[in-house]
């Protein structure tokens, strides 16, 4: 009996590794056939560029992470995105002299507020998470349309030092990969080494566990959604300092990119499980994808439906690799 | 043998087969709320604008918004079952963009709206299949990459196009009157909206949507072909979809892939307004119809004071939200 | 310090419209056994929920240790030494062993509030040493087998030094062999000082553990007896309310010609060469092993799978059962082994649940007849004996029992001559059971052929006429009731076969 089973612990664990290592896998030789095609592709400027662009979706990427492990799903995340992005930077247009981390926790509060809304309909009214944040998506989107009157912030309203939140560097590295590097690092430790993290994990993988067990699942499904809100409110500050204008339509859309990195990384839609370690394979995966399909010549109208395969692709292959899991599991349960 | 209960005299106790009128569970319903706010919407547009209470400004209106309310119908048999579809809007564009493209690239119109329609089957289809072999996904999840997918599609044979020059006779569907009065598509609504009615709640079909919606493991004991009914419900809902966009691409004169986008959102809050549990198992198509016309008039009169189409999305984002939040709260919800 | 470590008096709980308890009374000793017994829905599951602070009760009190106690939460719970192993496994699938241990208590660094799993781990496996498990603490919870997950949950109860440990019903979906190692722990429990309150419908395990023994029926308190005090007739009697005479009741009847016959029945990976006939009137009782292929080898009678090879004739004829309306269309029909989630829409009426399973019967091309399908409903509840107001009665509003009869009400609707019954006493509690054993022997007498699995030795020889054991997905052993006897029936369903 106790022989089988660590057999069977064993080739659970390796399918998880199989899966990490086939996504690395995937990421070389794709890196490898698109350098093929261009040689401009792995050089250090484009490498940069690429980490750059994909920093801000994997900050959003990590708070989708937890959303999703507690079995919910957030779509009004691109919205709430456009709207601290549009107030914040009326705010710097205003007031020049707004000091840049003023402006990073300015644009993080307003999210914080747009998100602890969500979480409460969701966590408080038993609101179906995709019900409640494509609602809340269209109420965001129209606030920012109201209060910026359909008008952009262009990048000559913005101040310099605004600009630069983006476009310095520390060392040598852009900002922006120095703030996603830092959230990766502090989530990091929050999801593994805190009792507040782990109980993420034991809401998405049973809720009614989590009630009798005294666990605030309602507080927990909060948080969550607070603190993906948190992190769009920051990714708005950065979105419309690196692309140096606010629109209302700015990030449509940009939730579904957001998804799509989170499946690819192994988050699963079912809930329960997730790691920073898949998430981070999945989300330089899709960095990549975006940033080699035009150097290849692929048109860009080609990238939605490359998105949508994608996702498709993606939820399928781990449905199959758990339902051979699960087969053996059970064959052996037979024996 | 089998039957021979049938002869048997075993009538222990008498159980009454009788209805008995409930007051108060007459009153207590969602549909009396809906009549009341559909009254309150048409007093507040009477107020807003002097020309509106009329049987001309009254019957155009609905030309506005029974497009979409076409995919309420059958989006109302989905969600009864617990599942969701945010795929509709891409499908309409994506029927919507070949039926045009293969149109001007000479394929005769009738045949062209053959394929309009028949690609809509085809994307619910895609939908159903994926949803019943694939049960561990949800209906969210596969629906929500399918309507990147479809629109992406259409994104591709169009691009950033714009296809029409349909012949006259094709405007007729969105613009047309019947005696000069009654538009054409409200004929054509009152028509389906008759028939999904009767099919939800006066036929076996229906009746199996319930069940499935409320147990599908029981229904699937029972001999309900559980799988079979959820691809013909999402294939269903593709076929609206495609109604839709050929009434909506009528009504525009031309087409881009970026045509009916946020439908979804439309959709389901009618179908959610009108008191159909997206826990699933209940509902009533009356209740979706009052709100297909509430939705619709609010839009309408809330057009003609001019407010911006942004802030008529806050309202019907917050419409939705609510409806569902005052369901919970005097129904319960299963998840409690 | 008072004689008893926990005492509730006078617990008072009620839901909109339901009294779950009234006015329950009840002591447990330091260091005791004590079960806790009562029918179905009599209130065990929420006296539990009150004392570990799930639900709130609206009336009476609760003693620790002579102290009067205010339990507001789970956590408070757990903080004053109470533990509970819910009925139906609380774990965490996705989640290590060790993580279900300590949810909620991590051992975590005292200064950084860092978890340190190293020491967990390590904590976890002794303790599940302590228990005689030995499974890898980091392994996953959804690869363990029930009765491992038990052990998990038990080892959860001691890491927090529970005092007082809940178990609600932990037999129930265990083998004979894990019964008894679950035996053997909580016996190693009581050494050490904890006190158990033990949930079961088994008598077995009553007498197997327990000293004193509690009965609660429809909400209300019966009284407490030492289990060597009290015959099992009045313990019966007092869960009940009535008396049982005869728990098997075999009525009079004649065994026909055969319906069915099966010929080398195989589905890949759950059973192989199964053959058997059936003939009108007979009890066939199918038993084994939990996981011997018996409710795989059903569901393929029934058209739930698909089976891959092999022959079944129905009354001589050969068939194929595809799918499950081809199995009713035959006159095939299934007590699924979960009554109220796969047998029941409990949100529905009567008439609707009855019907379901007859749509065909109650319309024409289609179009529901509202009027026949409520005399078909009235028909056949009456004839089951439901009790109810109306066939307009939730059923949800119905009790376990009348439940029951509804499932097999909607058997009925359809031309029957063959019915399968999974585990049909399985979580029932003894009223309702000597219930169902009356309706399968009047289908019985009525000449329905009836294919029982069953996993309760008593059962399978006090209701079946013929008797069939499998293992491993094959049948080990065919013998008629007269020929059985319980060491027959074990050896042939633990033998190796050669």
């Amino acid at each position: 009996m106790s022989e089988k089973s660590s057999e069977n612990k064993m080739s659970l664990e390796r399918i998880q590794q199989i899966r990490e290592f086939s996504l690395i896998g995937f990421i070389v030789i794709l890196s490898i056939f698109v350098q093929f095609r261009n040689s401009n592709f792995l050089t250090m400027s484009n490498i940069d560029d690429l980490l750059t662009n994909t920093a801000i979706l994997s900050i959003l990427a990590v708070g989708m992470m937890m959303v999703i492990i507690t079995r919910g799903i957030d779509l009004s995340i691109g919205a709430n995105l456009a709207l601290s992005g549009m107030l914040t930077s009326m705010l710097v247009a205003r007031y020049p002299g707004l000091h840049p981390i003023a402006a990073l926790l300015l644009g993080t509060l307003i999210g914080l507020i747009s998100g602890s809304i969500i979480g409460l309909l969701v966590a408080k009214f038993k609101i179906l998470p995709i019900i409640a944040t494509l609602g809340m998506m269209n109420v965001f989107r129209g606030v920012t349309f109201l209060i910026s009157g359909g008008k952009w912030v262009s990048a000559y309203q913005m101040s310099d030092s605004f600009k630069a939140i983006s476009t310095g560097s520390i060392f040598g590295i852009n900002n922006l990969i120095l703030i996603a590097v830092i959230i990766y690092i502090v989530f990091y430790y929050f999801i593994n080494y805190t009792r507040t993290g782990r109980k993420i994990y034991a809401v998405g993988s049973s809720p009614d566990s989590a009630k009798v067990s005294g666990i605030d699942v309602t507080k927990i499904t909060w948080m969550v959604y607070s603190i993906m809100g948190s992190l769009a409110g920051l990714s708005g500050v950065l979105w419309v300092s690196k692309f140096a204008s606010a629109q209302s339509n700015t990030a449509a859309g940009y939730e579904l990119n957001v998804i799509a990195a989170c499946v690819i990384g192994g988050i699963s839609i079912a809930g329960g499980e997730g790691k920073v370690t898949g998430l981070i394979s999945g989300v330089l995966l899709y960095g990549i994808l975006e940033n080699a399909l035009p150097m290849i010549n692929v048109s860009p109208f080609w990238q939605n439906a490359i998105q949508g395969a994608v996702i498709l692709i993606a939820v399928i292959v781990s449905a199959l690799i758990k339902r051979r899991i699960g087969s053996s599991n059970k064959i052996r349960r037979e024996d | 043998m089998g039957n021979n209960f049938d002869n048997e005299v075993a009538l222990n106790r008498e159980i009454r087969a009788e209805k008995e009128f409930n007051l108060k569970d007459f009153f207590f319903q969602w549909e009396w709320l809906l009549l009341l706010i559909f009254i309150a919407i048409h007093i507040m547009n009477a107020q807003l604008s002097p020309y509106y209470l009329n049987t001309y400004t009254l019957l155009d209106a609905t030309m506005t918004f029974l497009d979409k309310a076409f995919i309420a119908l059958s989006m109302t048999f989905v969600i009864i079952f617990g599942d969701i579809d945010i795929s509709v809007g891409s499908t309409v564009a994506l029927s919507s963009v070949i039926m045009a493209v293969l149109y001007n690239a000479g394929l005769s119109m009738p045949l062209a709206i053959g394929v309009c329609l028949l690609v809509g089957i085809t994307a619910g289809f895609i939908n159903g299949i994926l949803i019943v072999k694939f049960k561990e996904l949800s209906a969210v999840i596969i629906t929500l990459s399918t309507m990147i997918l479809y629109r992406g599609i259409a994104y591709i044979i169009l691009e950033d196009q714009a296809s029409g020059g349909f012949p006259m006779w094709f405007n007729f569907l969105g613009w047309g009157y019947i005696k000069t009065l009654i538009p054409f598509i409200l004929i054509v609504f009152v028509v389906a909206a008759v028939i999904f009615y009767l099919l939800l709640h006066k036929t076996t079909f229906g009746r199996k949507v319930y069940a499935i919606g409320n147990n599908d493991v029981a229904s699937l004991f029972s001999g309900v072909k559980v799988d079979k009914m959820k691809i013909i419900v999402f294939t269903l809902n593709g076929f609206m979809a495609a109604l839709a966009a050929l009434f909506l691409t009528s009504k525009m004169g031309s087409t881009r892939p970026n045509i009916a986008s946020g439908y979804e959102l439309d959709v389901i809050a009618m179908v959610v307004l009108g008191g159909v549990s997206t826990s699933g198992g209940k509902g009533k198509m009356i209740g979706v119809l009052l709100s297909i016309f509430i939705i619709g008039f609010l839009r309408y009169g809330l057009g003609l004071v001019n407010v911006p189409s942004q802030v008529i999305l806050i309202i019907i984002g917050a419409l939705l939200i609510f409806s569902v939040m005052v369901s919970n709260l005097l129904y319960g919800n299963k998840s409690d | 310090m008072s004689k008893y470590i926990l005492e509730l008096k006078n617990i008072t709980k009620t839901f909109p419209g339901v009294k779950a308890l009234d006015n329950v009374n009840f002591q447990l000793k330091a260091g005791e056994i004590h079960a806790l017994m009562g029918e179905n829905g009599a209130g065990k599951s929420t006296f539990i929920k009150v004392i570990t602070g799930v639900h709130q009760p609206n009336g009476g009190e609760i003693y620790l240790n002579g102290e009067k106690i205010n339990i507001k939460n789970p956590n408070d719970s757990k903080d004053l030494g109470i533990a509970a192993i819910y009925q139906h496994a609380t774990s965490y699938p996705h989640l290590s062993v060790t993580e279900n241990i300590f949810m909620g208590h991590e051992k975590i660094d005292s200064s950084t509030k860092r978890i340190l799993w190293e020491d967990m781990h390590k904590a976890a496996e002794k303790h599940l040493q302590e228990l005689g498990a030995e499974f890898d603490p980091r392994r996953r919870m959804s690869t363990l087998s029930v009765a491992q997950q038990q052990i998990v949950e038990i080892a959860k109860a001691i890491s927090t030094n529970a005092e007082i440990i809940i178990m609600d019903e932990p037999t129930a979906s265990l083998t004979k062999t894990e019964s008894e190692d679950l035996y053997r722990i909580t016996e190693k429990l009581q050494k050490i000082g904890t006190s158990i309150i033990f949930i079961s419908h088994r008598f077995e395990d009553m007498y197997r553990l327990a000293d004193r023994v509690t009965v609660l029926r429809d909400s209300q308190y019966i009284g407490t007896w030492g289990v060597n005090e009290v015959s099992n007739k009045d313990l019966i009697k007092a869960m009940v309310g009535r008396e049982i005479n005869q728990l098997f009741p075999k009525t009079e009847k004649e065994i026909g010609q055969e319906i069915m016959r099966v010929e080398n029945l195989n589905r890949k990976g759950f059973f192989k060469d199964i053959s058997f006939s059936l003939k009108e009137g007979e009890i066939l009782a199918i038993t084994g092993l939990v996981g011997a292929g018996r409710t795989e080898l059903c569901e393929s009678l029934f058209g739930l799978a698909e089976y891959d090879s092999g022959k079944i004739y129905f009354e001589n004829q050969e068939v194929k059962i595809n799918e499950v309306r081809d199995a009713m269309k035959l006159g095939i029909g299934y007590l699924p082994e979960d009554r109220q989630e796969q047998g029941l829409i409990l949100d529905w009426e009567l008439d609707k649940n009855i019907t379901l399973t007859a749509l065909d019967k109650i319309s024409k091309n289609g179009w529901i007849n509202r009027k026949k399908e409520k005399s078909i409903a009235k028909k056949l509840a009456e004839k089951v004996n439901v009790k109810a107001r109306s066939i307009f009665d939730l059923a949800k509003q119905l009790s376990g029992g009348n439940q029951q009869k509804v499932v097999v009400a909607k058997l009925l609707t359809s031309d029957l001559k063959v019915i399968i019954l999974d585990e049909p006493t399985k979580g029932v509690d003894v009223g309702a059971k000597s219930q169902i054993f009356e309706i399968m022997s009047d289908l019985a007498a009525q000449g329905y052929a009836i294919i029982m699995v069953s996993s309760e030795m008593p059962e399978v020889l006090g209701m079946g006429d013929r008797i069939l054991v499998m293992r491993n997905g094959e049948i080990t052993a065919k013998m008629n009731v007269e020929e059985a006897d319980q060491e027959k029936i074990l050896e042939a369903a633990m033998k190796e076969k050669k």
